[in-house]
């Protein structure tokens, strides 16, 4: 059950499996220990006793004739765990009964029924003729109404052919069940005529019966699911009015009153926008401590806090690493170059594939007119250059007709230690990128070897006041 | 696309043929006051599919500026305009050409124009002077790619993870130049600078990309959008 994880438990280790004292788990059925519904497994584990001892006094009671509704009144009454629903199948982690235990239970009941037969039980047999209905129905009833219980229908729907017949198969042999176990306690001690006269009737009443009731049966089952969506369709709208008023709305207001100021307006707008659009499009598989999205987020910080757009693209992903971590944080500074002395249109391109991962952060600055700089020199050369460096990775910055693009490339995950040679992953991105940017545009380029050179003869990234 | 300085306009006789479909007045008519009327001549508008198709069929423009999410129709949209006019032309019998325009990331509304016939797709936040270049670009046949929609190409035919076709034929992946030039696009770059980057024409740089397009709209490997995806893209 999955109730232990929220028992606070003073000495974790010792035990996870028993629950402290105090506490107990709440009383559901259990779907890892059963053998019908998970109601004795349940009880088991909410008192804390072996689901062997409560199954034999079950088993008892319901000989006895009150287990029957005592079990049944825990099986409507209880709900299943969700143990099952979150990892294990329920299919396989149900004990199923093994061929023994069949036996075991036929045994038993033989053994009961032949002892009571000559001794104290012998007044059970001369009334045998009222008690085989009375157990014909209640298996039938058994076996209609457990079809009731959404996990024994996925049970028995969810595998294959077989398991479909049979769920269509269990309520129909139940009302058959039913049918004769009524029928023959309505004509005890008859003739076989009545009792066929009876039967009749009786199947004629049903069938009557059911075609009155069926078109109003669909009707309120149709009316019901119409409500039913009906209610979830409320609730997604509430939703999303709670949403659009906490946002879009507060935002809009704040615009009408910051009007006066364009930057902020803009700022206001664009980080409103992706918000907006990270809720509209939400992408349930993308995990929270990837480079992309490690590398999404600190675009945004950058666009938040400078309120200027970057347009972002990444391929691929990988998951964080100590390289990752220092790749996101030299693309940061890269962007806080960018904006601070480039011009927009300021773009980002992340791509991570076999080879390893590159980054080009871009801008159209004008490249020369940056003499305002001074403490950037250490930005650029430390947390850019010497980052990637420390990482087996690679930095370069080359000055574009119009504007910068930095380069950062790092090394594949794999041999993340081991290709640690800034030589290695240079080489990666030049067959990876087909081309030799260094020498095609005439700009200062180099990787690892020249990239501080570079950094030094680079107008627009560093050069010190 | 972006750029701080618009490619000069060609001699164009007279002015592209534009119609704008979009439902919103406000950006349809702004727009408008950002096209240079000189460049490109809005002959029609349209707020919905039916409309749309109706005035397209009518003006018979050279560009149509399609959003991606439209009213009326089968509920698709711009695909819907773009199923529905197929096979229209212009007056000089060119082919009508599609520009798709949307607020949206989302890999499979893009991917859906894209496929049904779009020659090119930008986002709302496109500066005036970059949709011109926009416009003229599909108008002379070509085909306009956005940094995003590179990345998203990149991704869904596993560019980015190193397959390149061995032949150019070959549709579910792209030749090395194609990446290249998908690559340089995604970072930012302009036609004429991805072409100084390759040492190649700007004409070849558009005929590799009207040829990545032609493999997204005839690829079956736009079922792997739902891989891309599922690996976060877009």
């Amino acid at each position: 059950m999955g109730e232990y994880g929220q028992v606070p438990d003073p000495q974790p280790a010792v035990s996870p499996a028993a629950p402290s004292i105090g506490e107990r788990p709440k009383l559901y059925r259990s779907s890892t220990d059963r053998w019908i519904a998970g109601v004795c497994g349940g009880i088991a584990e909410h008192l804390g006793i072996s689901s062997g001892l409560v199954r034999l006094l079950m088993v008892l009671a319901v000989l006895a004739g009150p287990g029957v509704f005592v079990y049944g009144f825990f099986w409507v009454m209880t709900r299943p765990d969700t143990a099952a629903a979150d990892g294990v199948p329920v299919a396989r982690a149900r004990k199923s009964l093994t061929k023994n235990q069949v036996l075991l239970v036929i045994g038993a009941a033989v053994l009961i029924i032949g002892l009571g037969w000559g001794g104290p039980a012998g007044q059970i047999g001369r009334h045998l003729g009222f008690l085989l209905p009375v157990v014909a129905v209640a298996v039938g009833a058994f076996l209609a109404w457990s079809q009731l219980d959404a996990n024994e229908r996925s049970r028995w729907a969810g595998r294959s052919k077989r398991g479909r017949v049979l769920a269509v198969a269990r309520p129909v042999v139940g009302v058959v069940l039913a049918t004769v176990g009524v029928v023959a306690l309505a004509t005890q001690g008859q003739g076989f005529d009545v009792v066929l006269t009876s039967a009749l009737a009786a199947v004629a009443v049903l069938v009557g019966a059911t075609v009155i009731a069926l078109p109003w049966v669909v009707r309120m089952w149709q009316g019901l699911q119409a409500e039913q969506t009906e209610r979830i369709r409320a609730t997604e709208r509430a939703d999303i009015a709670a949403h659009l008023h906490d946002s879009v709305l507060q935002t809009l207001a704040l615009v009408q009153r910051r009007a006066d100021d364009p930057a902020t307006v803009i700022r206001l707008a664009r980080s409103q926008e992706r918000e907006l659009r990270e809720w509209l499009y939400a992408d349930q598989n993308r995990s929270s401590d990837s480079l992309a999205s490690a590398v999404t987020t600190a675009t945004h910080d950058v666009e938040d806090e400078h309120g200027i757009p970057i347009e972002l693209v990444v391929t691929g992903d990988r998951p964080m690493d100590d390289g990752g971590q220092a790749m996101v944080k030299a693309t940061r500074e890269a962007l806080l170059n960018a904006v601070r002395h480039g011009s927009p249109p300021v773009s980002v391109y992340v791509e991570v594939g076999p080879t390893g991962v590159e980054a080009f952060v871009r801008d159209h600055g004008p490249g020369f007119e940056m003499s305002d700089i001074g403490d950037d020199r250490l930005g650029v050369r430390e947390s850019i250059l010497g980052r990637m460096r420390r990482h087996g990775g690679a930095a370069k910055i080359r000055r574009l007709e119009s504007g910068t693009e930095i380069e950062l490339t790092l090394p594949p995950l794999e041999k993340g230690s081991e290709a640690a040679s800034p030589s290695g992953s240079a080489s990666a991105s030049g067959s990876a990128s087909g081309s030799a940017p260094g020498s095609a545009s005439g700009s200062v380029s180099g990787d690892a070897a020249g990239a501080e050179k570079s950094a030094e003869a680079q107008p627009t990234g560093g050069r010190p006041a | 696309m972006t750029s701080p300085t618009p490619t000069a306009p060609t001699k164009q006789t007279s002015p592209i043929r534009l119609v704008l479909v979009d439902d919103h007045r406000m950006f349809r008519s702004g727009v408008k006051a950002e096209l240079d009327p000189a460049v490109t001549e809005v002959v029609g508008e349209a707020p919905d599919v039916d409309t749309a198709v109706t005035v397209i069929k009518e003006t018979r423009p050279d560009v149509v500026l399609l959003d991606v999410h439209l009213p009326g129709g089968n509920g698709n949209g711009g695909v819907d305009v773009l199923s529905a006019t197929r096979g229209a032309t212009t007056e000089s019998g060119q082919p009508v050409r599609f520009l798709a325009l949307s607020v949206s990331d989302a890999a499979e509304d893009v991917i859906a124009v894209i496929r049904a016939g779009a020659r090119g797709y930008v986002t709302k936040t496109i500066s005036g002077t970059d949709l011109m270049t926009a416009v003229r670009r599909v108008a002379d046949g070509d085909a306009v790619f956005s940094p995003r929609l590179a990345g998203f190409v990149l991704d869904a035919f596993g560019a980015a993870a190193g397959e390149i076709a061995e032949v150019d034929e070959e549709l579910d992946r792209l030749s090395a130049r194609e990446r290249e030039v998908m690559r340089l696009i995604a970072r930012g770059y302009q036609y004429k600078e991805v072409a100084k980057e390759l040492f190649i024409s700007v004409k070849t740089v558009e005929t590799h990309v009207s040829s990545v397009l032609r493999k997204l709209q005839l690829s079956s490997r736009h079922e792997l959008t739902a891989w891309a995806m599922g690996r976060r893209l877009l």
